[in-house]
């Protein structure tokens, strides 16, 4: 039987775990088959230990009302006392496997929810940046968050329901054996209680749907709030902002008691409901004693069963209602588990030479190794679309497909709204493949980095992008990831970076702690970080993209010269218009519409080449803006 | 200059040898024997507690961030509140008895048939009116519930209300300085998270426990009408789970607060890597990043782990104690009917009774737990509060508009002091460019200069007044610190501009935003000025943000401006568009501009150099060139 946390080494195959079997994403209904039969043996336990526990309410009635025919009105101690001790054994019986259940639910609850998890995780492992291409980011975390969290609860609501359904039949077999009429109204009425409850369900539902949304909103507007905090201390507006949340909380507590109110209603017609049902029972139940087909006691077991009835029913309809948004969930999920990484490893994978010659067809561009390159742009775009090429990314010209659009369509209209959005997927997985699997375009000492394995041009090549990002952790995890470095090696990247002011900012020093995405740094904090990871890499070829966007001046002309020195011997490209880094390199290469237009020396560039120096100087001018 | 990295040998860590993320001890053994497995087993179950209550004290205590409040601050809260919707309060507990009484009523009626059929044998008499009577205690049961229900709503919606825009007005008058300094990300989970686990618990959480307690009491109450005999050994049966109750109520919500860690910790760590799935492949880190979210998962597995050993002692407990009075209400009840001390029909409503108070029971034990874990996260909310001012408002207003900053010194660690003694006086109209290497100070003398914080010895004055001493709305009208951020919020584009002067007309709305060269596409929107902005509304582009951003300072008005690297308010490839937008705000205005890059300097009136806490020169572009200097050495590497 699986144990929780389970074993899930599926997808990524980076990690040394003998693979473990990928789901089955051919339909929503086939990925929760899948997830559900990844446990029978513990769903099937699970069942049987629920209906155990369920004993006592299955049987405590009836045994109660043999009791008090034999024993009370009969006047046999010894049948009152063996009925007693069948009651306490049955109770003893609930109370173990009440335990034993739980335990077991709980498990089963989290190798579904832990499995999605790992998943998740596994899955943007082995898509790597090709995923946010595809889908939204918020999506594949609201899988991991949020629709886990139903897989797990579906395989609870599953093993309570067979539970429940196999001591429902004992309760209609008891009831039947005593008298057929009031057995039939037993069984009958409840599902008709909630049959009519039912429908009240729906406008519930509605109410909340609006209940929850102005909540949503609500909560964004208290994290912009936050988010443009200094500004609403610093220039002000904090009783404009202010009134505005003041009026969405009281839009969402109107929301929040007219749903409240609905909810009213829905219990206090189940009280009626079920009381009424009493009542039928009692009187019809009062009048079969009169004419001596019931006795006291039966009627007293008719009275538990009347309360008994209605939670099998409700248990019912709720595995109804989690299988549909169990549904819904799965369609995100497989939305995410389909999708295949386009790269294919050549069959015969090349080894690449870090020491020889970048060059790129599309710009004609050649990256001459050993010597420190720098690519001037006027549009920034342009040199960050030759990094990725270099680095063999696709570019991030796609907009991302949610499996669920949050527009309320229902019916048809959403069925083909989502039709489209998964041939809308399809288009883009295609395109990915075709980009991925013909030839690159870039080759390194004349081998297409496509001929490579992948895992071998990012060892090559190491693009480090306006994007890159911090992680959580200690100093000397952000420096050296790996852990491959010795201390030395990391001083010196930070040196290197600049980024010493970072240590000595935190007291414990390697061991402080960043935030995630290191977010208690400031801008340029971070980039000089990023940086010096970039650097401790120590990649053969190394790209930087406006590495110093947000450090100034002072700062750097002192990274510009130390990367210059660091790297001297190996190949390094960076894009920027900075003078300061200009002035470092060994080659200057300027591109226009994505195309090198001229090439040489800083000095010689900017007397010889008038759209150098525009390009250069207008750099400048931006911040005349200033003036 | 001293070695920043002095101390790295100290610090740095050989991490080949870390412990795992799971001590050994918390696996159960291999091969042992049965009784050697369960004593194993609460070895584990101890030290989880420990690691729970490690958890809880590190979130009461927080080492970053903003600070928690006491238990004790978090109940005058809701006192106060409660005590604020007094009549609703009693309404509530009234209806919700009338309803709890008249459920309870339906039992003793039932008992009461059951006497009768017991009795009369053959003929039932009065049978349909003893149906109808409960029918009739059945309608009312339905309505008072209604009654109880719809007034709980009221009064937890009221409740979250009140709560939630205290909690919003006290972000909003957080100190200046403290804002200004401080990370906002903890601030954002505590109004989104903390938020929302306030929210349940006091939207549900108060309510039923009030409803559920009274609905015990109450039959506890009438099981002792029913028949002390029958009542008292099954509420004795029942009072035996106290211990375990409340060892449970003990531990559970530090169990529950470990355990939401533990999945945010499992979000931060997924969401870190989905968001930078590009950096994660290019530095060949997925295989690590796979074993962190395991890691992740792991500690996670022993939170539940911990939660559910309490919630299974407690169960055990429960299910005794619920189920077995009913057997005690058997033979007791036989044994009386032979005594002659009960009849059938109080046993009927005793069984009923007993089989009923297991669920307001179980409720109030469930509630209970939910408000604990509600009250963790309320005093992280009123933790916010209790961030003190940083500055009180003097009356005096200032005489002119000369910005003078004498002997500045400033500390953001004890002892660690970044600007020492720093000597600065404006020009009223000039352009001053402030250089320096990062960490030289420049920002903290903006910040300084414009009052956001006190100097720690020194004083910065406009017109002769501290600026710290000014009330807000006079300072954001003298200086604006004007920094990289231009967060457009959610709300109307007037709303957006009038910041520093909500009362501002219409009109001024519209000059300042033609002043920035913004009327035009404002009045092509939908609503104009009254068009909604911000994430997920009406979009804007950069520009436009920008702009935005620009009006809000010509409404502000302020004779002194300091721009914080403000060049990166202005995206290089709007630049072009917003460059009349930005001479517009400056012009007529004394400018601080602490800068980014050289040429900003270049065509200031004046540039100080900031070296170390210091100004180490101050002069127009050309003499600081005759000087030879830093700056000049600087702009020769700039410029050649």
């Amino acid at each position: 039987m699986q144990d929780f946390p389970p074993r899930v080494a599926t997808f990524f195959t980076g990690t040394d775990d003998a693979p473990s079997p990928d789901p089955d994403t051919r339909s929503p209904l086939a990925f929760l088959r899948w997830i559900l039969r990844q446990q029978t043996a513990l769903l099937a336990v699970s069942s049987l230990c629920y209906a155990l526990w369920f004993l006592p309410m299955t049987l405590g009635p009836w045994i109660f009302g043999r009791a008090v025919d034999q024993g009370i009105v009969g006047g046999s101690t010894t049948a009152l006392l063996g009925w007693a001790a069948l009651l306490l054994g049955v109770v003893v019986v609930g109370g173990v496997f009440g335990v034993v259940s739980h335990t077991l639910v709980v498990r089963s609850w989290l190798v579904g929810l832990y499995g999605t998890l790992e998943m998740v995780t596994r899955k943007a492992a082995q898509m790597g940046h090709v995923l946010p291409r595809r889908s939204p980011t918020g999506e594949v975390l609201s899988v991991a968050s949020s629709d886990s969290d139903e897989f797990g609860a579906l395989t609870e609501v599953l093993a309570r329901t067979i539970g429940q359904l196999a001591s429902y039949l004992t309760v209609a077999f008891i009831v039947l054996t005593m008298s057929w009429q009031l057995g039939l109204l037993t069984l009958v009425a409840a599902p008709l209680i909630l049959g009519v409850a039912l429908p009240l369900l729906r406008p519930l539902h509605r109410r909340q749907e609006v209940e929850r949304s102005r909540t949503s909103d609500l909560t964004s507007l208290a994290t912009d709030i936050v988010a443009g905090l200094r500004i609403l201390r610093g220039i002000g507006g904090e009783q404009t902002f202010g009134a505005n949340y003041d009026r969405q909380s009281q839009s969402a507590k109107r929301a929040g008691v007219a749903a409240g109110i609905w909810q009213a209603v829905v219990e206090a017609v189940g009280v009626l409901l079920s009381g009424l049902f009493l009542v039928a029972l009692v009187w019809l139940g009062a009048r079969e004693v009169e004419s001596g087909e019931l006795s006291v006691g039966e009627l007293i077991t008719f009275l538990g069963y009347g309360l008994f009835m209605v939670g099998p029913i409700r248990t019912f309809f709720e595995f109804a209602q989690k299988g549909v948004r169990s549904l819904v969930s799965a369609r995100k999920a497989v939305a995410i588990f389909e999708q295949r990484a386009p790269w294919r490893d050549p069959s015969e994978p090349v080894a690449l030479d870090g020491t020889a010659s970048l060059v790129d067809s599309a710009s004609g561009l050649t990256v001459r190794p050993g010597i420190l390159t720098v690519v001037v742009s006027a549009v920034p775009e342009q040199s960050a679309a030759l990094a990725d090429r270099l680095g063999r990314y696709l570019p991030a010209d796609t907009d991302p497909v949610p499996a669920e659009d949050d527009e309320d369509a229902r019916g048809r209209a959403a069925r083909r709204a989502r039709t489209e959005r998964a041939r809308e997927r399809a288009r883009i997985a295609a395109l990915d493949e075709e980009r991925a699997t013909r030839e690159w375009g870039v080759t390194i000492g004349g081998v297409d980095l496509a001929s490579a394995s992948l895992a071998e041009v990012r060892r090559t090549v190491l693009v480090s992008d306006t994007g890159s990002q911090l992680f959580a952790g200690t100093l000397q995890d952000a420096i050296d990831p790996h852990g491959r470095l010795d201390r030395e090696q990391a001083e010196h990247a930070l040196r290197v970076a600049n980024a010493e002011d970072v240590y000595d900012a935190l007291p414990e020093g390697w061991q402080g702690q960043l935030d995630e995405r290191g977010r208690g740094l400031s801008g340029g904090q971070r980039q000089r970080v990023v940086l010096a990871r970039a650097v401790a890499a120590d990649a053969p070829v190394l790209v930087l993209v406006e590495p110093t966007s947000a450090v100034d001046a002072h700062t750097e002309a002192r990274i510009a010269e130390r990367v210059a020195e660091t790297r001297r011997g190996r190949t390094t490209l960076v894009t920027t218009v900075s003078p300061l880094w200009l002035h470092h390199a060994d080659r200057v290469v300027l591109l226009r519409d994505g195309t090198v237009v001229a090439e040489g020396r800083h000095a010689d560039l900017l007397t010889g080449n008038d759209d150098y120096r525009h390009v250069v100087a207008r750099a400048l001018d931006d911040e005349e803006a200033v003036r | 200059m001293t070695d920043l990295l002095a101390s790295s040998a100290q610090t740095w860590r050989d991490r080949s040898a870390d412990p795992p993320v799971i001590p050994d001890e918390l696996r159960p053994p291999a091969h042992a024997g049965a009784r050697e497995r369960n004593r194993a087993l609460w070895q584990r179950h101890d030290l989880r507690r420990q690691r729970a209550e490690d958890v809880y004290a590190a979130s009461r205590n927080p080492v970053r961030g903003w600070p928690v409040s006491g238990n004790r601050a978090v109940l005058a809260f809701f006192g106060d509140l409660v005590r604020r919707s007094r009549g609703t309060f009693v309404l509530l507990i009234a209806l919700n008895a009338l309803a709890a009484a008249s459920a309870l009523v339906v039992p003793r009626l039932l008992g009461a048939l059951v006497n009768r059929v017991e009795a009369q044998g053959a003929v039932v008499e009065g049978l349909d009116g003893l149906a109808l009577a409960v029918v009739g205690v059945v309608v009312l049961q339905a309505l008072f519930t209604f009654g109880a229900q719809r007034t709980s709503t009221y009064f937890g919606q009221d409740l979250l209300a009140s709560a939630r825009e205290y909690i919003v007005g006290t972000i909003l008058r957080l100190p200046v300085g403290r804002v200004e300094g401080a990370s906002t990300g903890d601030l954002v989970t505590r109004v989104t998270r903390d938020v929302g686990t306030m929210a349940r618990s006091v939207q549900w959480g108060v309510p039923r426990l009030l409803i559920s307690l009274s609905t015990v009491v109450l039959s506890v109450v009438a099981m002792l009408l029913n028949s002390l005999v029958l009542a008292v050994p099954a509420l004795l049966v029942f009072s035996l789970c106290t211990p375990a109750v409340r060892t449970y109520l003990r531990r559970a919500p530090r169990a529950y607060i470990t355990e939401g860690a533990t999945y945010s910790r499992i979000n931060t760590t997924l969401t870190e890597t989905v968001e930078g799935a590009r950096t994660v492949e290019a530095l060949g880190l997925s295989g690590s990043r796979v074993r962190a979210g395991e890691d992740d998962i792991e500690v996670s597995a022993q939170a539940e782990r911990y939660s559910m050993t309490l919630r299974n002692v407690l169960f055990a407990a429960l299910n005794g104690a619920f189920q077995v009075p009913q057997v005690v209400t058997l033979v007791v009840g036989a044994y009386g009917y032979s005594r002659g001390w009960v009849d059938l029909g109080q046993i009927t409503a005793a069984m009923l009774y007993v089989v009923a108070l297991g669920e307001p029971l179980d409720a109030v034990i469930g509630e209970v737990d939910r408000l604990q874990v509600g009250a963790a996260s309320t005093s992280r909310l009123l933790g916010i509060a209790e961030v003190p001012p940083d500055r009180e408002a003097g009356d005096r207003l200032p005489a002119g508009v000369e910005l003078v900053g004498e002997d500045l010194r400033f500390a953001y660690r004890e002892g660690h002091d970044v600007l020492h003694g720093v000597d600065l006086r404006l020009r009223t109209g000039e352009r001053l460019a402030v250089v320096g290497p990062s960490g030289s100070g420049k920002s903290t003398l903006g910040r300084l200069l414009s009052g956001i914080n006190r100097p720690r010895t020194g004083t910065a004055r406009v017109g002769g007044v501290d600026l710290v001493d000014l009330p807000l709305e006079v300072l954001r009208t003298e200086v604006a610190l004007v920094t990289q951020e231009h967060h457009v919020f959610i709300g109307t584009i007037r709303d957006n501009v009038v910041l520093a002067r909500e009362d501002s007309t219409d009109d001024a709305v519209r000059q300042a935003l033609a002043a920035v060269g913004a009327l035009a596409w404002v009045e092509r929107l939908p609503d104009g000025i009254g068009t909604t902005i911000g994430s997920g509304r009406q979009a804007l582009t950069p520009a436009q943000a920008q702009q935005v951003a620009l009006a809000r300072l010509i409404i502000a008005d302020p004779h002194t401006l300091v721009l914080d690297e403000a060049t990166s308010l202005i995206d290089p490839r709007t630049a072009r568009t917003l460059e009349g937008s930005m001479n517009s705000l400056l012009a007529g205005r004394t400018v601080v501009a602490i800068a980014h890059r050289l040429h900003t300097a270049h065509d200031a009136d004046r540039i100080a150099v900031v070296i170390d806490g210091r100004i180490v020169e101050l002069d127009s572009h050309d003499e600081l060139i005759a000087l030879d200097g830093e700056y000049a050495g600087l702009w020769r590497a700039w410029t050649s």
